[in-house]
């Protein structure tokens, strides 16, 4: 069965060649970025932590109200979005359209959220006198530079991520794609999710002073 | 025969028990960070609870536990390779400390 041959959805009838490892190309595709974006996240929280461990007046700016409660608040949205883009795939492979619809409005009402309360601390910092290069505590100017930078490449993930899943409700509706597209982008969204598991407590919580 | 298999995934109810779980260890994270651990105990709890919370979002909302078991080894054997090659920078690092500590 491993190495069966089909012709179904190949042109002009032309032997197709069962995947090995069972998906669609573009899910593979997909698995292939994320394995690479893992590794640049992975990097980038490597850095945090070498130039963390590497710069003793290291500061701790963080405190319980308001960061970590709305740090709290923001993992608990994504968490909850990915639930809801996993309904949406589950409604999407049985053949609700309408139902994936809605599920995928709420993940992306839920990104959004998630970026608003992102965007509100981080224009608070900013109003604290944090910039990039900036600590207005008096410690390691490096601080602003981690932060701004994981958790800017963080939420430019979520900011395209949910023009991504805007677009594909658009053209599921539409019947322009179909359940394989709103699975291959519900990857990139969990995977979205799964790096926040990892800067939540690394960056925030081990921040907290 | 088609070419591609369609795989059966969890229930809705298997899915909500892992997102109840995911929030539950994001609720003992918050409560470990202030229990005044030291820091190198509560940076090993914090990796480990992500990396649970990561492996059950891999497993179950990305489908992995449900793919091909060849899917999981062209891919997660060589992203461990590449993260823990990255722990050879640790030692500088902490030669970088020592020389920097305030007042040595």
């Amino acid at each position: 069965m491993g190495h069966s041959v089909t012709s179904v959805g190949a042109p002009h009838g032309a032997p197709l060649e069962e995947s090995p490892y069972g998906i669609q190309s573009k899910k593979l595709a997909m698995w292939l970025f994320i394995v690479a974006d893992a590794a640049t996240f992975g990097a980038l929280l490597f850095a945090y932590g070498y130039l963390r461990i590497a710069n003793p007046d290291w500061t701790k700016p963080f405190a319980f109200s308001p960061t970590i409660v709305n740090g709290s608040v923001m993992t608990v949205v994504l968490l909850t979005s990915s639930l809801t883009m996993v309904a949406a795939v589950a409604a999407a492979q049985s053949g609700r359209v309408s139902a994936s619809v809605r599920w995928l409005g709420a993940t992306i009402v839920l990104g959004i959220g998630f970026a608003a309360l992102h965007l509100r601390e981080w224009f608070a910092m900013i109003g604290e006198g944090w910039r990039l290069f900036q600590n207005p505590m008096g410690g390691s100017p490096l601080f602003g530079a981690t932060f701004f930078g994981i958790t800017g490449l963080h939420l430019l993930h979520v900011i395209c991520g949910v023009v991504v899943i805007g677009a594909i409700t658009l053209g599921f509706r539409r019947g322009r794609f179909d359940a394989g597209h709103v699975e291959t982008t519900a990857l990139y969204w969990h995977f979205v999710d799964l790096v926040w598991m990892f800067v939540f407590p690394l960056v925030y919580l081990m921040n907290v002073r | 025969m088609p070419a591609i298999a369609v795989h059966r995934g969890p229930t809705m109810k298997a899915y909500v028990v892992v997102w109840i779980g995911l929030i539950l260890i994001v609720g003992v994270e918050v409560f470990l960070t202030y229990q005044h651990l030291p820091a190198g105990t509560l940076l090993a709890c914090l990796l480990g609870l992500a990396l649970i919370e990561a492996g059950l979002g891999v497993m179950y909302f990305m489908h992995l536990r449900y793919e091909r078991p060849a899917l999981f080894w062209s891919l997660i054997p060589y992203l461990v390779f590449a993260l823990v090659m990255m722990d050879h920078f640790w030692p500088d690092a902490l030669r970088l400390m020592r020389q920097r500590m305030p007042g040595s």
